[in-house]
Order: structure tokens, then C-alpha cells, then sequence
């Protein structure tokens, strides 16, 4: 068991048999934490647990974003009525295997989890206009069975190529699976000129599945409306700038853009998405 | 015990990976990664997480008729943040985790290896810095072939620092009464900040290792590797800009060794030459 002091626990809700969902910050256009976000708006959540940064992140001042102070955060939520303990947090500047086991201590002896989910959004260079994809990896076959259920298993081979590093979540399942405990990280691919701004679409794509899996009855009428919202709006932008238009065409076509067109790009549909809000 | 991590110019890992290999020594032990690093590779198949790779710091051992050796060697150093060399809590633990294997084995002397950025040129043969964590050791480093202290180098009076666990691993095993010494291989100012290896220096550091452990060793391998190293560097230099080799050419010159005599650069010359080869790496030098 991690070492306590590092945890600070303000009730303690009784689970019977809960699941995990995780939302790391910084993920591709911070979709772990907008998933979170939007499951606490709609399942009405609690705190009941959080994990102190002092050991984990440097304290030497705060940084400041879009005007605003940030403050490494990593709180556990739960929802009494559909037994769901959820999970937002930075990633740990130092300590991870501490860390994580800190949070897999809370799972396990707070509330006997039997999955934990990380959610997680990656660069594409598809364009918008193109279905979300939902992948998966797991850390055993019995978790795999249970996501073949709610999603096609695409099978997924990978290997950390040089120069990089694995993911935190891909920690957190091997630290899971030591304890036996069945995880998955779940990834869908974000058209990278979006990552300024949000991806609905994705976060869609997120919650769909959360829903069948938990049985959440999730209302996404707001979701679909943000969507289709977004995808007018884009519209709006091809119509105007015939460049933009060329550039998203190229990209439905599967051609790829050089830096500069893929710079432009994100340049213009974060102005004028920004402008638009 | 002959330690080490890596460092600039990977200088001490090639020298200590080397005479472990020719000295074929097995693998006896390792600390376990996962409270030190972050993982280095994962492996997926078939969606499924087979392998979660970390960073390995491995012990070593051969018995010879030279007597025993252990060897540690450690693929990266551990830090509390995301710095290059070791430092903080966790530097110290590991350091004191390779000392209590070293005094398990009964070990009498520890050696670790690093760089040792100087103002020297690529062509000049590297001098190997050596630096005791006891003065009872300092005659016999004065016998050592090719060797300088701290205090033979001009302008540093016998100061200085070892940066991450090839320093700081002198400094616990001195508190624990362990004789060591840092062998530091010198690489050239200028190819400091480069992502390359600089086997050269390597060759400096171990022969100064073979002699003082008393090893007969075999530098074909690495002689080759040296061989291939000088062409890129040579290849790189020539693409240095006029200027900057103005000043790299009266590195040519530079011989430590000789503390009372001026130095053929200044301090100054030494700083233009830094600032000049920042600008160039930033800019990316111009291809042909």
C-alpha cells in the first residue's frame, strides 16, 4: 500500500462493487478531464477523496493559463446512484509509481473497484468530418471480453517509438494489472487543428460508451447539439476562407498537409472558433 | 565496483560497458526501477498491454585472478524532476542502494566515470580528470598515465564539481568510509551540448581503469567505433562557420598539463565559443 500521508479522504461513501473512470490533463485537447467534467455535471458527484501535490508536482509558484492561475489538482469523485467513482487529475511531475498507487489504494480498499477506464484524447490528422474512432488497450483478456461487448476490438499493435515515452495510463494498467485489478485505456483520435479549442465529437464518442458500459442513462441531446454547433460553425469558416476549405478537403481525401498549410489551419479555425464562442 | 550512468558524450558508460564486456562479466543483480524512473517503452499487442518497460540499473560480476569485480551500471539517472542528472531524494537513495551492494561484496574501492568538459580541440588526445574522495589517494592518481587533478588544470585550483550520481556516489561512499574515484574522460568544449558519443575520451578512461585495476585490454572494438566518431565530428566541423572555427582552431594549442604557463584561449575566448555554437545549433547548420 502507498504511503498515507499523501491522501486526504473527506467521507467515506460505502461501494459495493464501482468502477473507475480516470482523466488525466493534458491528454489531446484535455478530453480525459472534459469527460470527467461532463459526467460530474450530469450524474450530480461528490468529492470524497484527493491526493495532495506537495510529493508530486514542483511547487515553486503556480503557472498562469488563458489569464488564470492553475493549481495541480487530483480529486476523486463518486456517484452514489450508479456506483461510479471517477477520477480527474494533473500528471505527476515525480513519484508515478507512488502516485499511481496512492490512486489504485483508493480503488482497491475505498471502493473495490473492478475496472478502472483512463480516458484519453491523441493527435489525428484526419479531418472532423470523418466518425470518431474509440481504441482500446487493456491490461487482461478479461477486460478485452467485457469492451468487445460495446465496441468492435480493433486489435490494436504499438511499440514507443524512440526519443518518447509510454503514456501515464499505460503505466497505471501495468500498476493496476500487478494488483489484479482489470483496466483499460480508452483513446479516441482528435483532428489536430481542433486541439486548441474542443472536440465534442470525441467527447461524444467517450460518453457513448461509458453510457452502455454503466448504464448511465446519459440525455445527449446537449452533446449532439455541440456538435452539430461545431460542425456549422466550421462550415462557416470552409465557406469563407477557400484556403481553410482546400486544406479540410485535403484531409477528407486522405492527403496530407505540409507544416506550414497544417499550421495555418489551426491558426484560422482556433481564431475563428475562439471568435465565435 | 566500477560504476556508472550516463552522462555528456555517454564517455564513462562506453568506458565501463566495454571493460564489462571484455571482462565477460555476468549479471548479478538489479534494483528494482519502478520507484526510481518512468517507464522508457511500452509494448501493445493485439490491444492487449504484453510489457511495460523501465529504465534497468544492473550489477555485474567477474572473478578474475586480478581479483573480483563488480560492475553497476545504470541506463538513466533518477531525479525528483525532469532534469538530465541526478539530484534530490531519489539520487541519494540509489546511491546508497549501489554502496550497500559494494559493502555486502566487500568491496575496497570504487571507481565511477564521467566527462569532463574542457577547452580542448577533437583532435588532441583527451586527458582523463581524476578525482579522489580521500586524499590518501592523491599519490597514487599522480602515478597514473595521462591523468590530471582538479588542481592541475589551469584556473581551478583543485575546485570543482561532479555533476548527478558519478559525483555524488564519491561523496556516500566517503561517508561510509569507501575509498573512490572519479575517472573523467575530457571532451571537447564544443561538442558538449551534441547528442553523440565521444568514445575517444572513453579510450582515455580505460586505460587509466585497465592500469590501476591491473586488466589487460583489447581496444580493437572501440578503436573502430573512435575511428567512426572522428569522420562525423570532422564532417561537423567543416560545416562550422568560418568565425566559429576561428576560434576552435586555437583549441589546438591547449595543453592542461601545464598550469603556470598562459593558456592559448581566455576565459572570454572559452565563452564566445559556447555562445557561438548555441547560435549555430539553434539555426541548424546549413546543409551542403
Amino acid at each position: 500500500m502507498a504511503e498515507m500521508d499523501s491522501l486526504k479522504i473527506h467521507s467515506t461513501p460505502q461501494f459495493k462493487s464501482s468502477s473507475l473512470v480516470v482523466g488525466w490533463h493534458e491528454d489531446a485537447s484535455e478530453l480525459g478531464t472534459k469527460v470527467i467534467d461532463y459526467l460530474n455535471s450530469k450524474l450530480g458527484v461528490e468529492v470524497f477523496a484527493e491526493i495532495e501535490p506537495l510529493d508530486f508536482f514542483p511547487l515553486g509558484g503556480v503557472s498562469v493559463q488563458d489569464d488564470v492561475v492553475q493549481f495541480p489538482e487530483s480529486k476523486f469523485f463518486y456517484s452514489r446512484q450508479k456506483d461510479l467513482v471517477l477520477f480527474k487529475s494533473n500528471t505527476p511531475r515525480s513519484e508515478w509509481h507512488r502516485f499511481l498507487n496512492t490512486v489504485l489504494d483508493v480503488a482497491e480498499n475505498y471502493c473495490h473497484v473492478k475496472e478502472i477506464y483512463t480516458i484519453g484524447g491523441m493527435v489525428s490528422l484526419s479531418a472532423h468530418t470523418a466518425p470518431r474512432d474509440l481504441l482500446a488497450i487493456s491490461n487482461s483478456v478479461k477486460i478485452r471480453e467485457a469492451l468487445g461487448q460495446h465496441y468492435p476490438d480493433k486489435g490494436m499493435d504499438y511499440e514507443t517509438p524512440p526519443g518518447q515515452r509510454p503514456t501515464l495510463s499505460s503505466f497505471l494498467l501495468w500498476a493496476a494489472c500487478n494488483r489484479n485489478i482489470a483496466a483499460a485505456s480508452l483513446w479516441v483520435p482528435v483532428p489536430f487543428y481542433l486541439l486548441p479549442t474542443e472536440d465534442p465529437a470525441a467527447c461524444k464518442k467517450v460518453i457513448e460508451f461509458l453510457d452502455k458500459r454503466f448504464g448511465l442513462g446519459i440525455d445527449f441531446r446537449d452533446l449532439d447539439e455541440a456538435v452539430r454547433n461545431q460542425n456549422e460553425r466550421i462550415a462557416r469558416v470552409r465557406f469563407s476562407y477557400p484556403e481553410v476549405d482546400n486544406y479540410i478537403k485535403h484531409l477528407e481525401s486522405n492527403l496530407s498537409l505540409s507544416q506550414e498549410e497544417s499550421e495555418k489551419l489551426v491558426k484560422e479555425i482556433e481564431e475563428f472558433l475562439k471568435k465565435t464562442d | 565496483m566500477v560504476a556508472c550512468w550516463p552522462g555528456i558524450g555517454s564517455i564513462g558508460l562506453i568506458a565501463i560497458d566495454t571493460l564489462k564486456s571484455m571482462l565477460d562479466a555476468e549479471e548479478l543483480g538489479e534494483i528494482e526501477p519502478w520507484d526510481f524512473f518512468y517507464p522508457k517503452r511500452v509494448l501493445i499487442r493485439n490491444g492487449e498491454l504484453k510489457e511495460l518497460e523501465f529504465p534497468a540499473s544492473k550489477f555485474y560480476f567477474k572473478r578474475t585472478e586480478r581479483g573480483d569485480f563488480l560492475f553497476f551500471i545504470g541506463e538513466e539517472q533518477p531525479t525528483d524532476g525532469g532534469k538530465a542528472y541526478a539530484e534530490g531524494k531519489k539520487a541519494y537513495q540509489m546511491a546508497n542502494l549501489v554502496i550497500d551492494v559494494a559493502q555486502k561484496f566487500g568491496c575496497q574501492r570504487i571507481y565511477t566515470s564521467g566527462a569532463a568538459v574542457a577547452p580542448i580541440h577533437h583532435t588532441a588526445r583527451p586527458k582523463v580528470w581524476a578525482v579522489p574522495n580521500t586524499k590518501d589517494l592523491i599519490n597514487e592518481i599522480k602515478k597514473y598515465d595521462n591523468t590530471i587533478l582538479m588542481s592541475d588544470i589551469e584556473e581551478r585550483g583543485g575546485q570543482g564539481n561532479i555533476t548527478g550520481l558519478n559525483g555524488l556516489l564519491l561523496g556516500v561512499a566517503k561517508k561510509r568510509g569507501i575509498e573512490s574515484i572519479c575517472v573523467m574522460g575530457e571532451i571537447p568544449i564544443y561538442l558538449q551540448g551534441l547528442p553523440i558519443a565521444y568514445p575517444k575520451a572513453s579510450k582515455s578512461v580505460l586505460e587509466v581503469l585497465a592500469a590501476a585495476l591491473g586488466i589487460k585490454i583489447d581496444l580493437e572494438q572501440l578503436n573502430a567505433f573512435i575511428s567512426q566518431s572522428e569522420k562525423e565530428i570532422e564532417l561537423l566541423y567543416d560545416r562550422f562557420p568560418p568565425e566559429i572555427k576561428e576560434h576552435l582552431e586555437k583549441l589546438r594549442q591547449v595543453n592542461h598539463a601545464r598550469p603556470t604557463e598562459p593558456g592559448p584561449i581566455t576565459e572570454e575566448d572559452k565563452k564566445k565559443i559556447l555562445e557561438d555554437m548555441d547560435k549555430f545549433f539553434k539555426k541548424g547548420p546549413k546543409e551542403d
